[in-house]
Order: structure tokens, then C-alpha cells, then sequence
């Protein structure tokens, strides 16, 4: 590594051995929703040292999105969140290359913009996206990082190509939305899972063994963890 | 013995899913209930029987970002 990578990303070390934060730099990662998981899932990616980041959103921030979204300030409302993604992320290391898309996955686009990366995050806010790009990174062939909240709750879980896990964890595809529409979502859930899938990716990256088949569920208001097997 | 959410729990002869979930106080108001993988839409909660040794699910239905 040259000194100012070295510098960098020394605090990473021994956690992340010299040859994982090289090969990390070599990796691609392409995060779908840039609101509050996104936000907090790039954070955590984009400080850990990942090459290159594709953020996909079609949406603007309003004020709606303050609470919770990390990249949601009071100077940027009314701006695309694929943007704001690209300024934290050059800010905090210029190492990574961000590549911000202001579009919405659909069927149309989901295979292009997840073909070229080696994981992809899923952190949408729609069930019916949801299948869209768990159907995607199996075309891709890639790990899907799935992550949801609803209040004081989240859950995590690993996605291998063709184990279709969001079949079991949402009744169908056309599913309205779930406990967060009465719940709210709340800051500290979505850093926890965003902080979680970012762990998850980097461990499926540097081929560390991580969630196999199974749901991490984090209580907040409980204060409990439950890894749940979802068969297989 | 019957499994739910990856642990096991004792059967009893003729319980529901409705039992199930009263047993485990499983009250919050968006679920997916998955009896051996199968989804169990909730106006069956009352007559979908558990048999003894079924895997059941109960999922918070979580969606937001």
C-alpha cells in the first residue's frame, strides 16, 4: 500500500488484514436506495475502503427524511439523494470511486446497473423493488445484503444467488408495506442495520463466512438479537 | 415437538397457528406466519392445525428504508 493508503486505512488493521484492504479496493459494491440504510451502509463502506460504489435513487430529500437519513441535511432538501451520497462519500475518502445513478431500479435497468459489481445492498423502502433486485443480483450472480426496518426494529440477511430469502420474509411480491407504515422509522434502526449490512458485505467480499440462510433480527426497544434459520 | 422461529417448543395435540401465536404472545400487527415454509394468510390463523413436528416461522413484515 503507498503511505497515504497505509495512513488511511491503518486503524482498519489487524480487524482487516493488509491483503482483505487491498483486495476490498478492488471491489465493487452497488447500493439500491440512498435513504436512511443507504446512507448509513455507504458510510460505513466508503470508510472501510470498497473501490468502487454505484448509489442508485431516483428520489430528492424532503423533510420527511431528517430523522433518520444520514445524508438528509438542511441544506440539501429538494436535491438528489444519488448526489449528496457522491459529496459524503468524496469528502470522507476520495480513495473511492462513487458513481451516483438518479434512477429507480425496474426491471428495465436492474441487470445493467447490478452486472459489473460483486454485491449488491438492498435498501428500498418497497417491497415489490425488493423482488425486483433480489431477481436482479440473481441474474448477476452476485450476494444481495438485504436490510429493513420498522420502528425500534430491523433485520439483516444474506442473499447467495437462487436462495430467493425475500420469498419467505414478505407473503408476495405485491405485498403493501409493512409495520414501518404505522411504526415510523427511527435514526438509531436504520444505522444499526445499515451498519450491519455494511459489516455483512465486507465479510461476503473478503469470502469470511457471514449469515448463511438465516434472518438477524435486532430489538432496540428489547434490547434483543435473534438469528432466525430460514431453512435449507 | 414443534420448531418456531428456529426453536423448540413442546406440541400440544389439535393447536392452531391462533394458539401458537396466543402461546408466544406473538401479537404485533403486520406478521408472516410460514408453517413448513407454506405462508398462512391470517384469516386461517383460527383452523390452520400445527402438526407435531413443524417448522414455523413468525416474521415481523418489515419493509421501510
Amino acid at each position: 500500500m503507498t503511505d497515504a493508503r497505509y495512513a488511511r486505512y491503518a486503524r482498519n488493521q489487524v480487524a482487516i488484514t493488509e491483503e482483505e484492504q487491498l483486495l476490498l479496493g478492488r471491489k465493487r459494491v452497488v447500493i439500491v436506495g440512498c435513504g436512511g440504510l443507504g446512507g448509513y451502509a455507504l458510510e460505513n463502506l466508503t470508510r472501510v475502503g470498497v473501490g468502487f460504489i454505484r448509489v442508485v435513487d431516483g428520489d430528492t430529500f424532503e423533510e420527511s427524511n431528517l430523522n433518520r437519513q444520514l445524508l438528509c441535511s438542511t441544506l440539501n432538501l429538494d436535491k438528489p439523494k444519488v448526489l449528496a451520497a457522491q459529496q459524503r462519500a468524496r469528502a470522507v475518502n476520495p480513495l473511492v470511486v462513487v458513481e451516483p445513478v438518479q434512477q429507480y431500479l425496474d426491471e428495465h435497468n436492474a441487470f445493467k446497473l447490478l452486472q459489473d459489481c460483486d454485491l449488491a445492498i438492498d435498501a428500498l423502502d418497497s417491497i415489490p423493488a425488493r423482488f425486483l433486485l433480489q431477481r436482479g443480483a440473481a441474474e448477476a450472480n452476485i450476494p444481495l445484503v438485504h436490510g429493513a426496518v420498522a420502528g425500534w426494529r430491523g433485520q439483516v440477511c444474506l442473499i447467495r444467488p437462487g436462495e430467493n430469502l425475500l420469498d419467505l420474509l414478505y407473503p408476495s411480491q405485491g405485498a403493501p408495506r409493512g409495520e414501518e407504515q404505522e411504526e415510523g422509522c427511527l435514526a438509531f434502526t436504520a444505522a444499526l442495520v445499515g451498519a450491519l449490512q455494511a459489516a455483512e458485505a465486507v465479510r461476503a467480499l473478503l469470502g469470511r463466512p457471514g449469515l448463511s440462510r438465516e434472518l438477524l433480527v435486532a430489538d432496540l426497544l428489547t434490547g434483543e438479537f435473534t438469528w432466525i434459520g430460514l431453512g435449507g | 415437538m414443534i420448531t418456531v422461529n428456529t426453536r423448540e417448543q413442546a406440541y400440544q395435540a389439535g393447536m392452531t397457528v391462533r394458539d401458537l401465536l396466543d402461546r408466544n404472545q406473538f401479537t404485533f400487527r403486520h406478521i408472516i406466519v410460514r408453517v413448513n415454509g407454506e405462508y398462512v394468510p391470517e384469516e386461517q390463523y383460527d383452523k390452520a392445525p400445527v402438526q407435531d413436528g413443524d417448522d414455523v416461522l413468525v416474521l415481523h413484515l418489515m419493509a421501510g428504508g
